[in-house]
């Protein structure tokens, strides 16, 4: 039992006071002290004990007492006592003011310890001890370079002072420079090798910050030899064991952790690590525990920070994102620096990314940035950020840094990716192909969704086949790969149900009963209703059909797939089964603008108008008005009922052409890049006369559209054929329609040849448009208005042929055989009438027929006509023969001549001029109203000659003569009575038609059309498609029948295009758990 | 089984080539190659080198249809004026000008016997059987009407536009506008029952000749069926076409069919697994006709040969093996 002695004043006795049993009032020993007069070590001891036992007032009423001034007047001489209390004064309120977090009283408690040192400094310049203290004051006040100077003032005097050197190496391991506090601490074990563990702790720490880990560990432990029991020692080998990463370090740092923690329950690094490991293990009722009895225990900055942000951190995982804010937020408040401790702002960043606030989450995630320029995950999602905040750019730009940062990071492609869809869909998948090549490479299994974006980019870029692999691949195997490959026949459908096929679903029944898995995983549904919609794509509809059966019979909510195969069975024309589909898709939902919006669209098929119209306002009204398609919808109900109206009600008319104008601006307002509104608007336009501005319309349109595979928008294409139409520019207008029919319909569509006939018509080319018409007819043969129009045609081109000035016999013959046809088709079409409804009026036709006969019979003159001018022309060719023929002769009878003159030249020369003088004159009178020219002359010239030698030569050539003469004069007299005909006969034979034509030379127009009128054939807008008069109701009736196809274009990419929709929408999720973005939106995804 | 390009010729008609059909064999000459074609002509081609053999005249709009006799002396041909033209092959003598109005023609077929001609009547919704020694008309099969026409209908939909004769002549089918395909019992002048599943129209027909019950049928809806004519029901259904199907023929060895459609090609099927084995994209337009040449006697193998038709006024022909 530890005892002390206070010597009695004047006597040899002492006074025994049991350290153990120290008073409770240390007045009572201030007594005894006092009044002993006891020597001031006794009162240090005494003090000393007090502390020890924890009672800090006795201990410092003692000290206090011991350096009253009286004290000092009666003790004067004792310097070091007097100093050595003071001293330990100094260091109690230097502890204190260490420990205070209030930082008044801390200054307070910092200036009483000032105070003492001072005052012990005064009583002796030189006292080692009290620089020790002061230095531990200095440094306690976090002001090293003066406690430095201190520790140096006592090593100069005594380089061997251990409190010196232990403060010394503690400012040098506060300045971070390792090494020497590494040395002085050496030195003080060197000098005093018995002094505590805590020595041997610093050197610890100090080779752990060198990274000497080894060496570390072995002081470590050696202090856990010399003391069992000390935290620190035990608080440092578990952070040690625990940073080894491996499961069996972890679990001795966590025992140790826990061993410290048992020993002394409020260290708040261990409390703070094993909250951290608590935080792993999932154990988040222990971590708020440990953290908060951290808290409560420290003052330490770093630490309480760090407490924080294992609190915040553990509110975070549970989604309490208002409480993990504000600890974050307490967190980052006891950083001086980010670069000491990182984490809390990122996890702020994140709660505030998830609570909507992107302005402060952007200022933390920066920070992050700034000491970790090269952290991906932060890169990443300050590229969210920047594209929430609708900076795609600087999105981008952060995305493509974390890529190009690490190379091998496939969540960053996959981010970038995803970015990347909207706006490049190029560039998206080159990031997701890399995505897909690092994952592969990696051995890892490649996630549905990313081969899923792939397919669809590839779709919608038009590779198919490459779309095909990748979506392949994303469903993997099933029973869909054996309907794929046609290994699961498809069997057989007995006659009710072959129109029903869309709806069947007996063959997975069947499956199920033959125990064939049908299984299909939830997170494949999307990829394989994307394969489904490639394989129409690629028309292989039964196949499309059976997945999207299959996707219904496992998922029977999926609305989406009833619509596919109610877009499916419309193409076909299957309208009932369509509508029955789109029904079983309302009974999902009943609310599905899209199923809606096609309600009414095979409404409108069935001519049911009323009716679709109530369907698209429900559709509407069920968008809240957002849906664009059926806001367009309605536009196009109001134009078509605008145009439909064949009463002509221009009042009504004006109202719903004004009211679709309003619906599609309405669209345009909402997206000003939406296609089918600025087509629309366009329509409006070019029905209002507006004729350059929609054509300028229609012209963006085009351009735009033909970047898609989805977009499929031929009505512009033939709006602009209307258009150019409209203003006279046939061969345009041509082009136009042909490039039409070829690029979208395959040329089967038999309206847009019927434009294109009208065209050429208007153009009068009448061999095209009568061949085009039959084109149509071909295509669609039971549409007997093209066959109207086909005699219309030819009517028109033999009225032209024949009424040209110069034409040839075989055009008229070609006209009367046109006008045969044109008899023909219009007379079978009368006798068909009464057979089958076809809306033609029977008189209508019946004077179609009688004017074609009667031109026909008008045509027969010009044919005989035209006939007789042949025959003309081949007799003309005969007579020239036979002067040919006859001129061959006479040259051979002059030569015969020749030599008989020859011969006969010597003979009687008298007799011979007698002769011809006679001969002459008989000659000349046979000859006189004969025009014959010098060479008739020449002839009777060598008659002359020849002349009187032979009568009967001469009589023979008379003859012959005389013949010519008659052919010759029946010749002329039939030309003149031809052109006598042909004059007289002008005004009899055209007779009545040929008023008509006339007009034509005037009117080239207008003129068919009032002679037609004149007939009674008017009313040509509703049923002669062909020959309407050249006013815009013809047109008018072309755009509505365009715009109709238009609405039966669009809803065959709608779903697949809200598909991707989703797909980009699913990035908005990014955050909540930042490790792990991805399979949240594959959440969302399939969601 | 595969298709082979062997020949074509380029602007073999002056316009758009419509309609195709084998004249078979006689003992004086091969099989020839009849085509009929908008530019009003119709003319006959000497296989494999597909020489022009003669061109006939005689027809006014375009030549929708043609059709060989099974004896290979007589062919028709019709034309959108509604005539058909009886001919003899070899002569271009005209034996008959058929025409009953006002029904329209479309496509036609001789019976396998050759005693009656059977014609697609169109907007009469019937098909008018002309007997072959006379060319008498002997019968017209009407399509029954729905009870109750609705007046919005435009147009007739039972509009009768192909026609296919059964392996054994005791059977016709025809095809509709409206994509019903309607059976008849060809003895008794009887309508049996309607076939469904196509709702648009229906241009070409073909028995199998192995399996007389087996009925193909090409539609607008870019599918082809294959029907049990007699049991009523779908066997299946063959989709890859683009747009409409225009003709359908079956190989003489049964096992293929071949198909021309709006979206340019030539499909050959592979009926044992019903999917198209080969895509032939040999022409720039619409192809409106294939046609299988028959086999020119029994148990001769290979040398198959197909021939297809097209808008672009070619005309192809392939070895089929």
């Amino acid at each position: 039992m530890a005892c002390v002695y206070i010597p009695v004043q004047n006597s040899e006795e002492e006074v025994r006071v049991a350290l153990d049993q120290l008073p409770r009032d240390a007045s009572d020993i201030l007594d005894i002290l006092k009044a002993e007069q006891a020597p001031l070590d006794l009162w240090l001891v005494i003090a000393r004990e007090y502390f020890k036992q924890g009672k800090i007032d006795q201990f410092r009423q003692i000290l206090e007492e011991g350096s009253s001034p009286e004290i000092d007047e009666y003790y004067a001489d004792v310097r070091y006592e007097r100093i050595a209390i003071l001293n330990a004064l100094g260091a109690y309120y230097s502890y204190l003011g260490k420990i205070e977090t209030k930082q008044r009283e801390k200054e307070e408690h910092f200036i009483l310890a000032t105070q003492y040192y001072n005052k012990a400094s005064r009583i002796d310049m030189h006292e080692p001890s009290t620089w020790v203290g002061k230095g531990q004051l200095l440094l306690a006040k976090g002001e090293v370079e003066q406690a430095f100077a201190a520790f140096k003032i006592v090593l100069d005097g005594d380089r061997d002072n251990v409190p010196a050197l232990l403060g010394q190496a503690c400012v040098e391991f506060n300045r971070g420079r390792y090494s020497d506090s590494l040395e002085l601490y050496k030195r003080a074990l060197q000098v005093h090798p018995d002094c505590p563990g805590a020595v041997r702790l610093g050197i610890g720490l100090c080779r752990y910050k060198l990274g000497q880990l080894e060496k570390a560990r072995q002081a470590f432990q050696r202090v856990l030899q010399l003391d069992p029991e000390n935290v620190e020692a035990l608080v440092a080998l578990a952070i040690m064991d625990m940073r080894t990463n491996k499961a069996g370090g972890i679990r001795r740092g966590v025992e140790k952790m826990h061993r410290a923690f048992e020993i002394y329950p409020y260290c708040a690094m261990a409390l703070n690590y094993l909250a951290n490991h608590f935080f792993f293990t999932g154990q988040h009722f222990l971590v708020e525990q440990l953290t908060e009895t951290a808290l409560a225990v420290t003052n330490h900055g770093p630490t309480k920070s760090h407490s924080y942000y294992n609190l915040a951190r553990s509110y975070h995982s549970k989604g309490d994102y208002e409480k993990a804010g504000l600890y974050y937020m307490a967190s980052v408040k006891e950083i001086n620096k980010p670069h000491a401790f990182i984490f809390p702002y990122y996890g702020l960043g994140q709660v505030q990314l998830k609570l909507g606030d992107f302005r402060s989450s952007l200022s933390n995630f920066e920070k992050v940035l700034e000491v970790y320029p090269d952290n991906c995950e932060t890169l990443r999602v300050l590229g969210h950020i920047y594209v929430q905040l609708g900076q795609m750019e600087k999105g981008q730009e952060f995305m493509r840094k974390a890529t190009k940062v690490d190379p091998r990071d496939a969540q960053a492609f996959l981010d970038l990716g995803e970015l990347l869809i909207s706006s490049d869909t190029g560039a998206a998948l080159d990031a997701f192909k890399t995505a897909r090549g690092l994952l592969k490479r990696g051995g890892l299994e490649v996630p549905v969704e990313l081969l899923n974006n792939i397919g669809v980019i590839h779709f919608e870029r038009g590779e198919l086949e490459l779309a095909e692999q990748s979506l392949k691949e994303a469903v993997g195997d099933g029973i869909w790969r054996s309907f794929i490959e046609g290994k699961v026949n498809v069997g057989a459908a007995d006659a009710t149900a072959c129109n029903r096929i869309y709806k069947d679903v007996q063959i997975f029944t069947q499956l199920e009963a033959d125990n064939v898995n049908l299984e299909l995983p939830w997170n494949k549904v999307t990829a394989l209703f994307n394969l489904a919609r490639l394989l129409e794509q690629l028309h292989k509809m039964e196949i499309a059909s059976i997945l999207y059966r299959l996707i219904i019979y496992k998922y029977p909510d999926y609305i989406d797939a009833y619509l596919r195969l109610a877009a499916i069975s419309k193409a076909r024309n299957n309208i009932q089964l369509s509508i029955e589909l789109v029904n079983d898709a309302l009974k999902v939902n009943e609310k599905c603008p899209n199923a809606l919006s096609m309600l009414g669209e095979l409404e409108l098929k069935n001519d049911d108008w009323v009716k679709a119209k109530e369907t698209f306002r429900a559709a509407s009204e069920a968008a809240d008005g957002k849906d664009s398609y059926s806001t367009l919808s309605l536009g196009n109900w109001n134009y078509f009922a605008a145009m439909r109206n064949e009463k002509r009600a221009p009042k009504l008319e004006a109202t719903h052409l004004e009211k679709a104008k309003e619906l599609y601006t309405k669209v345009l307002v909402q997206h000003n890049s939406n296609l089918y509104a600025a087509n629309g608007a366009g329509v409006v336009l070019a029905e209002k006369g507006q004729f350059d501005v929609s054509k300028d319309m229609f012209t963006q349109v085009q351009e735009a559209a033909s970047g898609s595979i989805f977009i499929q928008l031929p009505d512009v294409w033939i709006n602009i054929a209307h258009v150019y139409f409209a203003q006279g520019n046939f061969p345009l207008a041509v082009k136009m329609y042909q490039n039409c029919l070829r690029k979208f319909y395959h040329d089967t569509d038999s309206h847009i040849l019927l434009y294109l006939a009208r065209t050429h018509y208007e153009a009068e080319q009448w061999q095209d448009c009568k061949k085009t018409l039959l084109r149509a007819i071909h295509l669609s043969p039971a549409n007997y208005v093209l066959r109207f129009d086909a005699g219309v045609a030819m009517q028109k081109f033999s009225a032209s042929t024949l009424q040209k000035s110069k034409r040839t016999a075989d055009e008229v013959r070609s006209a009367v055989a046109e006008l045969e046809n044109a008899v023909r088709v219009f007379s079978q079409m009368a006798a068909g009438a009464n057979l089958h409804y076809h809306g033609f009026d029977e008189k209508k036709i019946d004077t179609h027929v009688g004017y074609c006969k009667h031109l026909l019979e008008a045509a027969k003159v010009h044919c005989e006509a035209a006939q007789r001018e042949e025959e003309q022309a081949r007799q003309r060719q005969e007579l020239a023969r036979q002067l040919a023929l006859a001129e061959e002769a006479r040259r051979k009878a002059e030569e015969q001549r020749k030599k008989q003159l020859e011969k006969r030249k010597l003979e009687d020369e008298q007799k011979r001029v007698q002769q011809q003088e006679e001969h002459f004159r008989r000659v000349k009178e046979q000859w006189k109203s004969s025009t014959s020219a010098s060479k008739r002359r020449e002839r009777s010239d060598a008659d002359d000659e020849e002349g009187g030698h032979s009568e009967k030569r001469r009589r023979k050539g008379g003859k012959r003569r005389r013949k010519e003469r008659s052919s010759k004069s029946q010749y002329e007299m039939e030309e003149a009575e031809v052109d006598d005909q042909e004059y007289e006969d002008a005004p009899l034979n055209y007779g009545e038609p040929a008023d008509q034509m006339h007009d034509q030379d005037d009117n080239a127009e207008e003129n068919a059309q009032d002679v037609l009128a004149a007939a009674g054939l008017e009313d040509s807008d509703a049923e002669d498609e062909g020959v309407p008069p050249p006013n815009a109701s013809r047109r008018r009736k072309a755009w509505s029948e365009s715009d109709e196809e238009e609405e039966e274009r669009r809803p065959e990419s709608s779903p697949v295009r809200e598909n991707s929709a989703e797909l980009q929408e699913s990035d908005g999720e990014f955050g909540a758990d930042n490790e792990k973005p991805n399979q949240d939106e594959a959440v969302e995804d399939e969601d | 089984m595969k298709l082979a390009g062997l020949k074509s010729v380029e602007n073999a008609h002056d316009e758009s080539v419509w309609a195709t059909a084998w004249v078979p064999a006689t003992e004086a000459r091969p099989a020839l190659l009849l085509t009929g074609s908008l530019d009003e002509t119709v003319k006959l081609w000497r296989p494999d080198e597909l020489a022009l053999e003669r061109t006939n005249a005689g027809h006014f709009l375009g030549v929708v249809s043609v059709a060989a006799h099974p004896s290979g002396v007589i062919a028709a041909s019709a034309s959108i004026d509604s005539f058909v033209r009886v001919f003899d092959v070899d002569t271009n003598a005209t034996i008959a000008t058929l025409e009953a109005p006002p029904s329209e023609v479309w496509q036609m077929q001789f019976d396998p016997k050759g005693t009656t001609l059977a014609v697609a009547g169109g907007g009469s919704a019937s098909i008018k059987l002309w007997d072959t020694a006379t060319w008498d008309l002997i019968a017209t099969l009407s399509v029954p009407r729905p009870e109750q026409p609705k007046p919005s209908d435009k147009g007739n939909k039972k509009f009768v536009l192909s026609v296919a004769w059964s392996p054994d002549g005791k059977r016709l089918a025809c095809g509709s506008m409206d994509g019903t395909i309607s059976i008849f019992d060809v003895a008794r002048s009887k309508f049996l029952h309607h076939l469904e599943g196509h709702f648009m129209p229906v241009r070409s027909l073909v028995y199998s000749p192995v399996e007389p019950r087996l009925l193909f049928s090409a539609s607008d809806d870019a599918h082809v069926h294959m029907y049990d004519a007699e049991g009523k029901s779908l066997v299946g259904s063959m989709s890859g076409h683009a747009s409409w199907v225009l003709s359908v023929d079956v190989s003489p060895d049964g096992a293929a069919i071949a198909t021309g459609s709006s979206d340019r090609t030539v499909r050959l099927w592979d009926l044992s697994t019903r999917a198209a084995v080969q895509t032939m994209s040999n022409h720039s337009d619409q192809v409106w006709g294939v046609a299988f040449r028959p086999m020119a006697g029994a148990g001769v193998r290979g040398g198959g040969r197909l021939a297809s038709v097209s808008d672009d006024k070619s005309i192809s022909l392939y070895d089929y093996s």
